[in-house]
């Protein structure tokens, strides 16, 4: 058995120099940092000047999303694409990025490079989106929004009746909320437009 | 029997026979006062509402739930309708709308004495100066009964009573007259209204031009502006900013009118074509319940 001393040998054996405590202690800050920096690169991809880094994005949904209300708002608080869009528990924040790594594909062949290929598709996308919300029971609205912290004493009429009715027949958000930040999409179905 | 008591009693009697026959106004300080809005709707008509892409609201009228279910607020009768966008053409109106009033606040009262429906409507004129679409009728104001009959499909084909949801939007479409693009002859209908089915509104109009003489008629397959028996007068006066409409209408007619029984409501809507308008250019009210001695929203109490 002819072992190599390589660099991979290297790292099979035992450690002559090093005690045990020294290469814990260095694993547990190699990790630290190792995990801090995963992260750290990873929330970039999350930030909004890295999704309008695509004129995909920064040309078609971003312009209307600065027209809502949850760009601009009388209490300044403002949710951005990932607040959306990125769920924040770990688990489903990692699924969702492993499935996203598809949007380097479309970025690459074009899919929805021009405004027009953009709106011959912006159904499908929409449509992704809604079931997404609706399968995690708008997960992400609710991260922020609550039907039991609504005081409805203050909102308008409609908004209130609407909202009443929610709650009573157990609604999700993206029931009614479809086109909250972005146009609606040509094409949508009654079933759609109301839950 | 001396002279004088004779003459008394021809005096007498005289007096009381005048007083069957004479119609008494009814005591308006005695009548409930209710707060109506009307408010300018733009292109909204029917086929619009019913769609949920479109009209938010379309899902829940399915469900029998009335427009100002939603519309009105419960205490302060306030209404919540975006008037401002659709003056300003963002929504439901091609071209901005210069000098017309997004809404007008009505105080409206009822009352009945038995044999006649006393309707009366006041509000302060609001500043005009849009262009004269009527020269003849600087107001108008025109109220639609129906006796809970009056159906339109909703987006999955079942029926829906639009009258007791809607009040007067059943017979609004947006293929009628004034709406964009529509042929200038069609009138306000009901789809699949007839008088023999019932599903048509009671139209009664009073018109403020010099001589112009009340109608009274119906809106079935069509709008018919004459043929009612029911209504005795549509009368209206200014008083220095304010305008007060009375409309006094037999509980019963003929063709073409609803006869109103006592403890029975029916549903009604209005509305005032403001400042010279015509067609669409009224302002509105959603539909509300009008009960002959019932609770309603509107309720016309015997006096």
């Amino acid at each position: 058995m002819a072992a190599k001393q390589g660099w991979w040998a290297k790292l099979r054996s035992p450690s002559i120099k090093f005690s045990l405590l020294t290469l814990l202690g260095g694993g547990f800050i190699a990790g630290i940092l190792f995990w801090g920096g995963f992260n750290t690169a990873m929330e970039a991809t999350n930030t909004l000047p890295f999704c309008i880094s695509c004129h995909e994005m920064r040309d078609t949904v971003y312009q209307e999303y600065k027209q809502t209300t949850h760009y601009s708002n009388p209490s300044g608080v403002r949710a951005e694409c990932s607040d959306c869009h990125v769920p924040k528990d770990w688990g489903p924040k990692m699924i969702r990025k492993v499935q996203a790594s598809k949007e380097l594909y479309g970025k690459v062949m074009g899919t929805i490079d021009t405004p027009e290929k953009f709106e011959a598709k912006r159904l499908t996308l929409a449509r992704r989106e809604w079931a997404r919300m609706k399968a995690s029971d708008s997960r992400e609205c609710r991260n922020c929004h609550t039907l039991d912290g609504m005081d409805l004493d203050n909102q308008k009429s409609r908004a209130a009746k609407q909202h009443e009715n929610a709650k009573a027949e157990n609604m999700t958000c993206i029931d009614c909320h479809k086109g909250i930040a972005h146009q609606k999409p040509e094409g949508m179905t009654e079933e759609e437009a109301g839950g | 029997m001396n002279k004088t008591s004779i003459a008394a009693s021809v005096v007498g009697l005289a007096l009381a026979s005048m007083a069957g026959s004479a119609l008494a106004a009814p005591d308006w300080s005695k009548a409930q006062t209710r707060e109506v809005t009307v408010f300018h709707p733009g292109t909204s008509g029917l086929e619009w509402i019913m769609k949920g892409t479109s009209h938010g609201g379309a899902v829940g009228m399915s469900k029998g739930e009335t427009c100002i279910g939603c519309h009105e607020h419960k205490k302060t009768l306030k209404i919540d309708i975006d008037t401002d966008k659709i003056l300003n053409a963002v929504k439901l109106e091609p071209k901005p709308l210069s000098n017309h009033v997004g809404s007008i606040p009505v105080t409206v009262q009822a009352a009945n004495d038995g044999t006649h429906l006393y309707l009366r409507f006041s509000w302060k004129e609001p500043k005009g100066g849009a262009e004269k679409m009527d020269k003849d009728n600087p107001v108008k104001l025109a109220v639609m009964l129906d006796d809970s009959k009056v159906v339109a499909k909703d987006s999955k084909g079942r029926d829906m009573k639009i009258g007791t949801v809607g009040g007067c939007w059943g017979a609004c479409h947006t293929d009628a007259r004034t709406m964009p693009g529509a042929d200038d002859k069609k009138t306000k209908y009901v789809k699949g209204g007839t008088l023999a089915n019932g599903q048509y509104y009671d139209l009664i109009q009073w018109k403020s031009g010099k001589g112009a003489k009340p109608v009274d008629g119906y809106v079935a397959d069509k709008r018919v502006m004459e043929g009612g028996k029911a209504l005795v007068s549509a009368e209206g006066k200014k008083d220095g900013d304010t305008w007060t409409v009375t409309f006094t209408r037999k509980l019963t007619g003929g063709e073409g009118d609803i006869a109103l029984v006592s403890g029975k409501t029916y549903n009604m809507g209005f509305a005032i074509h403001n400042d010279h308008s015509v067609g669409r250019f009224h302002l509105v009210s959603f539909g509300y319940s009008l009960g002959i001695d019932a609770k309603a929203d509107i309720t016309a109490a015997k006096q």
